[in-house]
Protein backbone atom coordinates (compact mmCIF):
# COMPACT_ATOMS: atom_id res chain seq x y z
CA UNK A 1 0.00 0.00 0.00
CA UNK A 2 2.84 2.33 0.64
CA UNK A 3 4.56 3.95 -2.25
CA UNK A 4 5.56 7.29 -3.50
CA UNK A 5 2.71 8.87 -5.35
CA UNK A 6 2.79 9.37 -9.10
CA UNK A 7 0.86 12.08 -10.83
CA UNK A 8 -1.19 9.56 -12.78
CA UNK A 9 -2.17 7.59 -9.72
CA UNK A 10 -5.79 6.60 -9.60
CA UNK A 11 -7.65 5.12 -6.68
CA UNK A 12 -7.23 1.38 -6.07
CA UNK A 13 -9.35 -0.98 -8.15
CA UNK A 14 -10.26 -4.63 -7.80
CA UNK A 15 -9.34 -7.70 -9.81
CA UNK A 16 -7.52 -7.16 -13.06
CA UNK A 17 -8.59 -3.52 -13.11
CA UNK A 18 -5.01 -2.47 -12.48
CA UNK A 19 -3.93 -3.93 -15.81
CA UNK A 20 -6.73 -2.08 -17.60
CA UNK A 21 -5.78 1.15 -15.85
CA UNK A 22 -2.19 0.62 -16.98
CA UNK A 23 -3.47 0.08 -20.48
CA UNK A 24 -5.31 3.40 -20.63
CA UNK A 25 -2.32 5.16 -19.10
CA UNK A 26 -0.07 3.68 -21.77
CA UNK A 27 -2.62 4.61 -24.40
CA UNK A 28 -2.70 8.21 -23.15
CA UNK A 29 1.09 8.34 -23.19
CA UNK A 30 1.41 6.91 -26.70
CA UNK A 31 -1.49 8.77 -28.29
CA UNK A 32 -0.97 11.99 -26.29
CA UNK A 33 -4.46 12.00 -24.80
CA UNK A 34 -4.86 13.77 -21.43
CA UNK A 35 -6.58 10.89 -19.65
CA UNK A 36 -5.57 12.38 -16.28
CA UNK A 37 -6.30 15.99 -15.42
CA UNK A 38 -6.12 18.07 -12.28
CA UNK A 39 -8.07 21.27 -11.90
CA UNK A 40 -7.01 23.59 -9.12
CA UNK A 41 -10.40 25.17 -8.45
CA UNK A 42 -9.00 27.71 -5.99
CA UNK A 43 -5.88 28.59 -4.07
CA UNK A 44 -7.94 29.69 -1.09
CA UNK A 45 -7.29 27.54 1.94
CA UNK A 46 -8.38 27.47 5.54
CA UNK A 47 -4.98 26.30 6.80
CA UNK A 48 -1.49 27.74 6.35
CA UNK A 49 0.82 24.81 5.79
CA UNK A 50 4.50 25.59 6.17
CA UNK A 51 5.38 23.60 3.05
CA UNK A 52 2.57 24.82 0.76
CA UNK A 53 3.72 25.00 -2.85
CA UNK A 54 1.16 27.61 -3.91
CA UNK A 55 2.55 30.66 -2.17
CA UNK A 56 3.82 31.82 1.21
CA UNK A 57 0.64 31.86 3.28
CA UNK A 58 2.37 33.68 6.13
CA UNK A 59 2.82 36.74 3.98
CA UNK A 60 -0.06 39.22 3.63
CA UNK A 61 -2.28 38.24 0.75
CA UNK A 62 -2.70 40.93 -1.83
CA UNK A 63 -6.12 39.77 -2.90
CA UNK A 64 -8.91 37.97 -1.17
CA UNK A 65 -8.74 35.18 -3.74
CA UNK A 66 -5.07 34.71 -2.95
CA UNK A 67 -3.83 35.36 -6.47
CA UNK A 68 -1.72 38.45 -6.52
CA UNK A 69 -2.03 39.44 -10.14
CA UNK A 70 -4.81 37.47 -11.79
CA UNK A 71 -8.35 36.68 -10.65
CA UNK A 72 -9.19 33.04 -10.20
CA UNK A 73 -11.30 31.20 -12.74
CA UNK A 74 -15.02 31.80 -12.51
CA UNK A 75 -17.41 28.93 -12.03
CA UNK A 76 -18.43 29.20 -15.67
CA UNK A 77 -14.80 29.04 -16.80
CA UNK A 78 -14.16 25.93 -14.71
CA UNK A 79 -17.28 24.24 -16.06
CA UNK A 80 -16.17 25.03 -19.60
CA UNK A 81 -12.69 23.63 -19.15
CA UNK A 82 -14.19 20.48 -17.64
CA UNK A 83 -16.18 19.98 -20.83
CA UNK A 84 -13.09 20.73 -22.91
CA UNK A 85 -11.03 18.18 -20.98
CA UNK A 86 -13.69 15.53 -21.43
CA UNK A 87 -13.83 16.22 -25.15
CA UNK A 88 -10.06 15.81 -25.28
CA UNK A 89 -10.29 12.32 -23.77
CA UNK A 90 -9.87 12.93 -20.06
CA UNK A 91 -11.33 10.17 -17.89
CA UNK A 92 -9.66 10.66 -14.50
CA UNK A 93 -10.31 14.13 -13.11
CA UNK A 94 -8.91 15.39 -9.84
CA UNK A 95 -10.19 18.54 -8.18
CA UNK A 96 -7.59 20.14 -5.97
CA UNK A 97 -6.74 23.42 -4.28
CA UNK A 98 -5.97 25.33 -2.07
CA UNK A 99 -8.78 23.66 -0.20
CA UNK A 100 -11.55 22.51 -2.52
CA UNK A 101 -14.18 22.77 0.19
CA UNK A 102 -13.47 26.48 0.54
CA UNK A 103 -14.95 26.95 -2.95
CA UNK A 104 -18.66 27.73 -2.77
CA UNK A 105 -19.37 25.88 -6.03
CA UNK A 106 -17.53 22.63 -5.40
CA UNK A 107 -20.73 20.64 -5.70
CA UNK A 108 -21.60 22.37 -8.96
CA UNK A 109 -18.31 21.07 -10.31
CA UNK A 110 -18.99 17.61 -8.92
CA UNK A 111 -22.43 17.61 -10.52
CA UNK A 112 -20.84 18.50 -13.85
CA UNK A 113 -18.18 15.83 -13.42
CA UNK A 114 -20.93 13.26 -12.95
CA UNK A 115 -22.84 14.48 -15.99
CA UNK A 116 -19.68 14.28 -18.06
CA UNK A 117 -18.87 10.75 -16.87
CA UNK A 118 -15.56 11.62 -15.30
CA UNK A 119 -14.00 9.27 -12.80
CA UNK A 120 -13.61 11.82 -10.04
CA UNK A 121 -11.04 12.18 -7.32
CA UNK A 122 -10.87 14.90 -4.72
CA UNK A 123 -7.84 16.16 -2.85
CA UNK A 124 -8.61 17.88 0.44
CA UNK A 125 -7.09 18.64 3.81
CA UNK A 126 -10.16 17.05 5.37
CA UNK A 127 -10.81 19.73 7.97
CA UNK A 128 -14.11 20.82 6.44
CA UNK A 129 -15.63 17.37 6.03
CA UNK A 130 -18.54 17.92 8.39
CA UNK A 131 -21.19 15.17 8.52
CA UNK A 132 -23.51 16.78 5.98
CA UNK A 133 -20.67 17.57 3.60
CA UNK A 134 -19.23 14.07 3.84
CA UNK A 135 -22.65 12.54 3.14
CA UNK A 136 -23.13 14.76 0.13
CA UNK A 137 -19.71 13.81 -1.28
CA UNK A 138 -20.34 10.11 -0.69
CA UNK A 139 -23.50 10.23 -2.80
CA UNK A 140 -21.62 10.76 -6.06
CA UNK A 141 -21.68 7.51 -8.01
CA UNK A 142 -18.67 8.53 -10.11
CA UNK A 143 -16.46 9.30 -7.12
CA UNK A 144 -13.36 7.14 -7.39
CA UNK A 145 -11.87 8.33 -4.15
CA UNK A 146 -10.82 11.13 -1.87
CA UNK A 147 -7.20 11.80 -0.99
CA UNK A 148 -6.62 13.53 2.32
CA UNK A 149 -3.30 15.12 3.20
CA UNK A 150 -1.93 14.28 6.65
CA UNK A 151 1.22 15.71 8.19
CA UNK A 152 1.73 13.73 11.35
CA UNK A 153 0.64 10.92 13.62
CA UNK A 154 -0.05 13.30 16.48
CA UNK A 155 -1.93 16.55 16.79
CA UNK A 156 1.03 18.71 17.87
CA UNK A 157 3.11 17.69 14.85
CA UNK A 158 0.31 17.88 12.29
CA UNK A 159 -1.10 21.12 13.67
CA UNK A 160 2.40 22.58 13.78
CA UNK A 161 2.60 22.13 10.02
CA UNK A 162 -0.90 23.45 9.26
CA UNK A 163 -0.61 26.24 11.84
CA UNK A 164 -4.21 25.50 12.74
CA UNK A 165 -4.88 24.09 16.20
CA UNK A 166 -7.41 21.29 16.05
CA UNK A 167 -6.80 20.50 12.38
CA UNK A 168 -5.41 17.01 13.05
CA UNK A 169 -8.57 16.00 14.91
CA UNK A 170 -10.83 17.55 12.29
CA UNK A 171 -8.94 15.87 9.46
CA UNK A 172 -9.17 12.41 11.03
CA UNK A 173 -12.82 12.97 11.90
CA UNK A 174 -13.43 13.76 8.25
CA UNK A 175 -11.50 10.70 7.09
CA UNK A 176 -13.51 8.46 9.38
CA UNK A 177 -16.79 9.96 8.21
CA UNK A 178 -16.00 9.35 4.57
CA UNK A 179 -14.78 5.82 5.22
CA UNK A 180 -17.89 5.05 7.24
CA UNK A 181 -19.95 6.17 4.25
CA UNK A 182 -18.11 3.76 1.97
CA UNK A 183 -15.87 6.28 0.23
CA UNK A 184 -12.40 5.08 -0.72
CA UNK A 185 -10.14 7.40 1.24
CA UNK A 186 -6.45 7.46 0.56
CA UNK A 187 -4.27 9.13 3.12
CA UNK A 188 -1.55 11.17 1.53
CA UNK A 189 1.26 11.39 4.05
CA UNK A 190 3.49 14.36 3.35
CA UNK A 191 6.83 13.50 4.92
CA UNK A 192 8.98 16.38 6.07
CA UNK A 193 11.56 17.42 8.61
CA UNK A 194 8.88 18.07 11.22
CA UNK A 195 7.23 14.64 11.08
CA UNK A 196 9.95 12.20 9.97
CA UNK A 197 10.05 10.69 13.45
CA UNK A 198 6.35 9.80 13.16
CA UNK A 199 6.40 8.01 9.81
CA UNK A 200 6.11 4.55 11.32
CA UNK A 201 3.25 5.69 13.50
CA UNK A 202 1.51 7.28 10.53
CA UNK A 203 1.76 4.04 8.57
CA UNK A 204 0.43 2.11 11.53
CA UNK A 205 -2.56 4.43 11.87
CA UNK A 206 -3.52 4.00 8.24
CA UNK A 207 -3.05 0.25 8.36
CA UNK A 208 -5.08 -0.16 11.51
CA UNK A 209 -7.92 1.77 9.91
CA UNK A 210 -7.66 -0.18 6.65
CA UNK A 211 -6.80 2.92 4.67
CA UNK A 212 -4.56 2.89 1.61
CA UNK A 213 -1.88 5.52 1.82
CA UNK A 214 0.87 7.12 -0.17
CA UNK A 215 4.16 8.61 0.88
CA UNK A 216 5.14 11.96 -0.58
CA UNK A 217 8.44 13.56 0.34
CA UNK A 218 8.45 16.03 -2.51
CA UNK A 219 8.81 19.47 -0.96
CA UNK A 220 9.73 22.13 -3.50
CA UNK A 221 10.18 25.88 -3.69
CA UNK A 222 6.82 27.61 -3.98
CA UNK A 223 5.24 28.62 -7.22
CA UNK A 224 5.43 32.27 -6.16
CA UNK A 225 9.20 31.93 -6.15
CA UNK A 226 9.60 31.93 -2.38
CA UNK A 227 11.73 29.17 -0.90
CA UNK A 228 10.69 29.08 2.74
CA UNK A 229 8.94 25.77 2.10
CA UNK A 230 12.35 24.13 1.73
CA UNK A 231 12.88 24.62 5.44
CA UNK A 232 10.44 21.76 5.91
CA UNK A 233 12.11 19.36 3.48
CA UNK A 234 13.39 16.20 5.07
CA UNK A 235 17.11 16.07 5.85
CA UNK A 236 19.19 13.45 4.11
CA UNK A 237 20.14 11.73 7.36
CA UNK A 238 16.47 11.55 8.31
CA UNK A 239 15.74 10.02 4.94
CA UNK A 240 18.42 7.39 5.40
CA UNK A 241 16.94 6.49 8.77
CA UNK A 242 13.52 6.11 7.14
CA UNK A 243 14.92 4.04 4.29
CA UNK A 244 16.55 1.74 6.81
CA UNK A 245 13.34 1.63 8.83
CA UNK A 246 9.68 2.17 8.04
CA UNK A 247 10.25 3.12 4.41
CA UNK A 248 12.67 0.29 3.61
CA UNK A 249 10.22 -0.99 1.01
CA UNK A 250 11.03 2.03 -1.12
CA UNK A 251 14.60 0.82 -1.47
CA UNK A 252 15.27 -1.74 -4.17
CA UNK A 253 16.42 -5.07 -2.82
CA UNK A 254 18.38 -5.84 -5.94
CA UNK A 255 20.38 -4.02 -8.54
CA UNK A 256 18.37 -2.15 -11.12
CA UNK A 257 19.04 -1.26 -14.71
CA UNK A 258 18.79 2.33 -15.78
CA UNK A 259 15.74 2.96 -17.97
CA UNK A 260 16.16 3.81 -21.63
CA UNK A 261 14.15 6.99 -21.21
CA UNK A 262 13.16 9.31 -18.42
CA UNK A 263 9.88 10.60 -19.85
CA UNK A 264 6.92 10.60 -17.49
CA UNK A 265 3.28 10.97 -18.44
CA UNK A 266 3.20 14.75 -18.00
CA UNK A 267 2.10 16.67 -21.11
CA UNK A 268 1.21 13.32 -22.66
CA UNK A 269 -1.37 11.58 -20.46
CA UNK A 270 -1.35 14.21 -17.71
CA UNK A 271 -2.34 17.85 -17.65
CA UNK A 272 -3.25 20.42 -15.04
CA UNK A 273 -5.24 23.64 -15.00
CA UNK A 274 -4.41 26.17 -12.31
CA UNK A 275 -6.90 28.39 -10.52
CA UNK A 276 -6.01 31.25 -12.84
CA UNK A 277 -6.40 29.20 -16.01
CA UNK A 278 -2.81 28.30 -16.71
CA UNK A 279 -2.33 24.98 -18.45
CA UNK A 280 0.63 23.00 -17.16
CA UNK A 281 2.10 19.53 -17.64
CA UNK A 282 1.41 18.77 -13.98
CA UNK A 283 -0.03 20.70 -11.07
CA UNK A 284 3.42 20.59 -9.45
CA UNK A 285 5.28 21.99 -12.45
CA UNK A 286 4.34 25.62 -13.16
CA UNK A 287 5.77 25.62 -16.69
CA UNK A 288 2.91 27.41 -18.39
CA UNK A 289 1.87 26.08 -21.77
CA UNK A 290 -0.98 28.53 -22.23
CA UNK A 291 -4.03 29.96 -20.55
CA UNK A 292 -7.60 28.92 -21.18
CA UNK A 293 -8.71 32.56 -21.08
CA UNK A 294 -6.62 33.21 -24.16
CA UNK A 295 -6.82 29.93 -26.06
CA UNK A 296 -9.10 26.93 -26.10
CA UNK A 297 -7.74 24.01 -24.14
CA UNK A 298 -7.59 21.77 -27.20
CA UNK A 299 -5.48 24.30 -29.07
CA UNK A 300 -3.05 24.61 -26.16
CA UNK A 301 -2.84 20.85 -25.82
CA UNK A 302 -2.11 20.34 -29.50
CA UNK A 303 0.05 23.32 -30.36
CA UNK A 304 1.79 24.64 -27.26
CA UNK A 305 5.55 24.91 -27.81
CA UNK A 306 6.07 24.10 -24.14
CA UNK A 307 4.19 20.82 -24.43
CA UNK A 308 5.88 20.01 -27.73
CA UNK A 309 9.23 20.57 -26.06
CA UNK A 310 8.43 18.37 -23.08
CA UNK A 311 7.12 15.60 -25.32
CA UNK A 312 10.25 15.77 -27.42
CA UNK A 313 12.80 15.46 -24.63
CA UNK A 314 15.21 12.56 -25.06
CA UNK A 315 17.46 11.05 -22.46
CA UNK A 316 20.39 12.99 -23.89
CA UNK A 317 18.56 16.25 -23.12
CA UNK A 318 18.89 15.46 -19.43
CA UNK A 319 22.55 16.26 -19.57
CA UNK A 320 23.36 15.65 -15.92
CA UNK A 321 21.05 12.66 -15.61
CA UNK A 322 22.01 10.70 -18.72
CA UNK A 323 25.53 9.74 -17.57
CA UNK A 324 24.66 9.53 -13.85
CA UNK A 325 25.66 6.28 -12.15
CA UNK A 326 22.63 6.52 -9.86
CA UNK A 327 20.08 6.87 -12.65
CA UNK A 328 18.50 3.47 -12.06
CA UNK A 329 17.58 4.54 -8.55
CA UNK A 330 16.34 8.03 -9.33
CA UNK A 331 12.79 9.32 -9.12
CA UNK A 332 13.44 11.82 -11.93
CA UNK A 333 11.31 14.27 -10.05
CA UNK A 334 10.56 16.98 -12.57
CA UNK A 335 8.65 19.21 -10.15
CA UNK A 336 11.68 19.50 -7.87
CA UNK A 337 13.86 20.05 -10.91
CA UNK A 338 11.73 22.80 -12.38
CA UNK A 339 10.87 24.55 -9.15
CA UNK A 340 14.43 24.44 -7.82
CA UNK A 341 16.52 25.03 -10.92
CA UNK A 342 14.02 26.58 -13.33
CA UNK A 343 14.97 23.91 -15.86
CA UNK A 344 12.82 20.84 -16.41
CA UNK A 345 15.85 18.77 -17.38
CA UNK A 346 18.26 20.00 -14.72
CA UNK A 347 17.98 17.89 -11.57
CA UNK A 348 17.42 19.25 -8.11
CA UNK A 349 20.53 18.44 -6.02
CA UNK A 350 18.36 16.89 -3.32
CA UNK A 351 16.88 14.48 -5.85
CA UNK A 352 20.41 13.53 -6.87
CA UNK A 353 21.43 12.97 -3.26
CA UNK A 354 18.35 10.83 -2.74
CA UNK A 355 19.24 8.70 -5.75
CA UNK A 356 22.79 8.26 -4.48
CA UNK A 357 21.47 7.20 -1.08
CA UNK A 358 18.99 4.75 -2.59
CA UNK A 359 21.72 3.29 -4.78
CA UNK A 360 24.04 2.83 -1.81
CA UNK A 361 21.38 1.06 0.24
CA UNK A 362 20.46 -1.18 -2.69
CA UNK A 363 24.13 -2.11 -3.04
CA UNK A 364 24.18 -3.02 0.64
CA UNK A 365 21.25 -5.33 0.05
CA UNK A 366 22.91 -6.84 -3.01
CA UNK A 367 26.07 -7.47 -0.99
CA UNK A 368 24.06 -9.24 1.67
CA UNK A 369 24.55 -6.47 4.15
CA UNK A 370 20.93 -5.92 5.05
CA UNK A 371 20.69 -2.35 6.29
CA UNK A 372 20.04 -2.26 9.99
CA UNK A 373 16.65 -1.03 10.98
CA UNK A 374 17.14 1.74 13.44
CA UNK A 375 14.58 1.65 16.18
CA UNK A 376 13.92 5.34 16.26
CA UNK A 377 10.26 4.73 15.74
CA UNK A 378 8.65 3.42 18.83
CA UNK A 379 5.76 1.76 17.06
CA UNK A 380 5.01 -1.77 16.08
CA UNK A 381 6.08 -2.90 12.67
CA UNK A 382 3.50 -2.68 9.94
CA UNK A 383 3.25 -6.21 8.69
CA UNK A 384 1.09 -5.90 5.65
CA UNK A 385 1.92 -2.47 4.29
CA UNK A 386 3.76 -3.39 1.15
CA UNK B 1 -35.22 -10.62 -17.11
CA UNK B 2 -33.63 -11.27 -20.47
CA UNK B 3 -35.20 -14.54 -21.58
CA UNK B 4 -38.72 -14.15 -22.91
CA UNK B 5 -39.00 -10.44 -22.53
CA UNK B 6 -35.61 -9.63 -23.97
CA UNK B 7 -36.91 -8.10 -27.14
CA UNK B 8 -39.37 -5.98 -25.21
CA UNK B 9 -36.94 -4.62 -22.65
CA UNK B 10 -35.32 -1.28 -23.17
CA UNK B 11 -31.67 -1.00 -22.19
CA UNK B 12 -29.38 1.93 -21.66
CA UNK B 13 -26.07 2.43 -19.99
CA UNK B 14 -25.89 3.49 -16.36
CA UNK B 15 -25.75 7.24 -16.94
CA UNK B 16 -23.22 8.21 -14.28
CA UNK B 17 -20.53 5.59 -14.94
CA UNK B 18 -17.18 6.97 -16.04
CA UNK B 19 -15.99 5.64 -19.40
CA UNK B 20 -13.61 6.50 -22.18
CA UNK B 21 -13.23 5.27 -25.72
CA UNK B 22 -9.68 4.05 -26.53
CA UNK B 23 -9.60 3.67 -30.30
CA UNK B 24 -11.70 0.54 -30.90
CA UNK B 25 -12.14 -0.35 -27.24
CA UNK B 26 -13.88 1.34 -24.33
CA UNK B 27 -12.88 1.37 -20.68
CA UNK B 28 -15.73 1.58 -18.14
CA UNK B 29 -14.98 2.39 -14.51
CA UNK B 30 -17.39 1.42 -11.76
CA UNK B 31 -16.38 3.28 -8.59
CA UNK B 32 -19.12 1.53 -6.59
CA UNK B 33 -17.51 -1.89 -7.01
CA UNK B 34 -13.92 -0.72 -7.63
CA UNK B 35 -14.00 -2.62 -10.90
CA UNK B 36 -12.78 -1.59 -14.31
CA UNK B 37 -14.11 -3.15 -17.50
CA UNK B 38 -12.59 -3.23 -20.96
CA UNK B 39 -15.08 -3.57 -23.80
CA UNK B 40 -13.93 -4.98 -27.11
CA UNK B 41 -14.81 -3.39 -30.43
CA UNK B 42 -18.33 -4.82 -30.73
CA UNK B 43 -19.15 -4.30 -27.08
CA UNK B 44 -17.81 -0.75 -27.28
CA UNK B 45 -20.11 -0.06 -30.21
CA UNK B 46 -23.09 -1.41 -28.28
CA UNK B 47 -22.06 0.80 -25.34
CA UNK B 48 -22.11 3.78 -27.69
CA UNK B 49 -25.55 2.87 -29.00
CA UNK B 50 -26.88 2.53 -25.47
CA UNK B 51 -26.38 6.19 -24.78
CA UNK B 52 -30.05 6.19 -25.81
CA UNK B 53 -32.43 3.43 -24.69
CA UNK B 54 -32.69 0.52 -27.14
CA UNK B 55 -34.18 -2.96 -27.20
CA UNK B 56 -32.30 -6.11 -28.14
CA UNK B 57 -33.99 -6.12 -31.53
CA UNK B 58 -33.11 -2.51 -32.19
CA UNK B 59 -29.49 -3.11 -31.29
CA UNK B 60 -29.22 -6.15 -33.52
CA UNK B 61 -30.76 -4.33 -36.44
CA UNK B 62 -28.45 -1.37 -35.99
CA UNK B 63 -25.36 -3.53 -35.75
CA UNK B 64 -26.38 -5.65 -38.74
CA UNK B 65 -26.39 -2.50 -40.85
CA UNK B 66 -22.90 -1.62 -39.67
CA UNK B 67 -21.19 -5.01 -39.92
CA UNK B 68 -20.95 -6.37 -43.42
CA UNK B 69 -22.49 -9.79 -43.84
CA UNK B 70 -24.07 -9.83 -40.39
CA UNK B 71 -27.76 -10.42 -39.82
CA UNK B 72 -29.79 -9.46 -36.78
CA UNK B 73 -30.43 -13.14 -36.11
CA UNK B 74 -26.73 -14.02 -36.20
CA UNK B 75 -25.88 -11.19 -33.83
CA UNK B 76 -28.64 -11.88 -31.36
CA UNK B 77 -26.80 -14.36 -29.18
CA UNK B 78 -23.71 -12.22 -28.73
CA UNK B 79 -25.65 -9.04 -28.11
CA UNK B 80 -27.99 -10.74 -25.67
CA UNK B 81 -25.00 -12.17 -23.83
CA UNK B 82 -23.47 -8.73 -23.62
CA UNK B 83 -26.65 -7.21 -22.20
CA UNK B 84 -26.97 -10.02 -19.71
CA UNK B 85 -23.35 -9.74 -18.63
CA UNK B 86 -23.20 -5.98 -18.21
CA UNK B 87 -26.74 -5.78 -16.89
CA UNK B 88 -25.77 -8.26 -14.20
CA UNK B 89 -22.80 -6.12 -13.28
CA UNK B 90 -24.95 -3.01 -12.97
CA UNK B 91 -23.36 -1.24 -15.90
CA UNK B 92 -26.60 -1.27 -17.89
CA UNK B 93 -30.08 -0.41 -16.78
CA UNK B 94 -33.16 -2.25 -18.02
CA UNK B 95 -36.30 -0.20 -18.11
CA UNK B 96 -39.84 -1.57 -18.51
CA UNK B 97 -40.93 -2.68 -21.96
CA UNK B 98 -39.99 -1.06 -25.21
Amino acid sequence: MSEEQRCDDVAPVNGDGGAIISRIQDWGFQKIVPVNAAIEITQRCNIRCLHCYNFDRDEPQVREDACATTPELSTAEILQVMADLRAAGCLFLMLTGGEILSHADLFTFMDRARELNFSLQLLTNGTMLKPGVAARIAAYENLQGVSVSVYGATAPVHDGVTQMPGSWRRTWDGIKRLKHLGVVVRVKFIIMRQNAHEVGAMQAMATEMGLPYSIDMNITPRHDGSRGSLQTRIELDQLETLYRGPLSRLVSKKARSAPEAVACNCARGNVAITSTGNVQPCISVPWVAGNIREQAFAEIWKTSPVFERIRGFKLADYKKCAPCEHRAYCRYDRSSAYNTTGDYTNPDPFTCATAELTHRLADEHAAGETPTEERLFNVRRVANAR
Amino acid sequence: MIDNDAAMTSWHREPTLPFQRMDEETIVVDPRTREVHLLNETAARIWDLLEEPASLDQLCEELAEEYEGATPEALRGEVEGFLKDLGGKGLLVARGRA
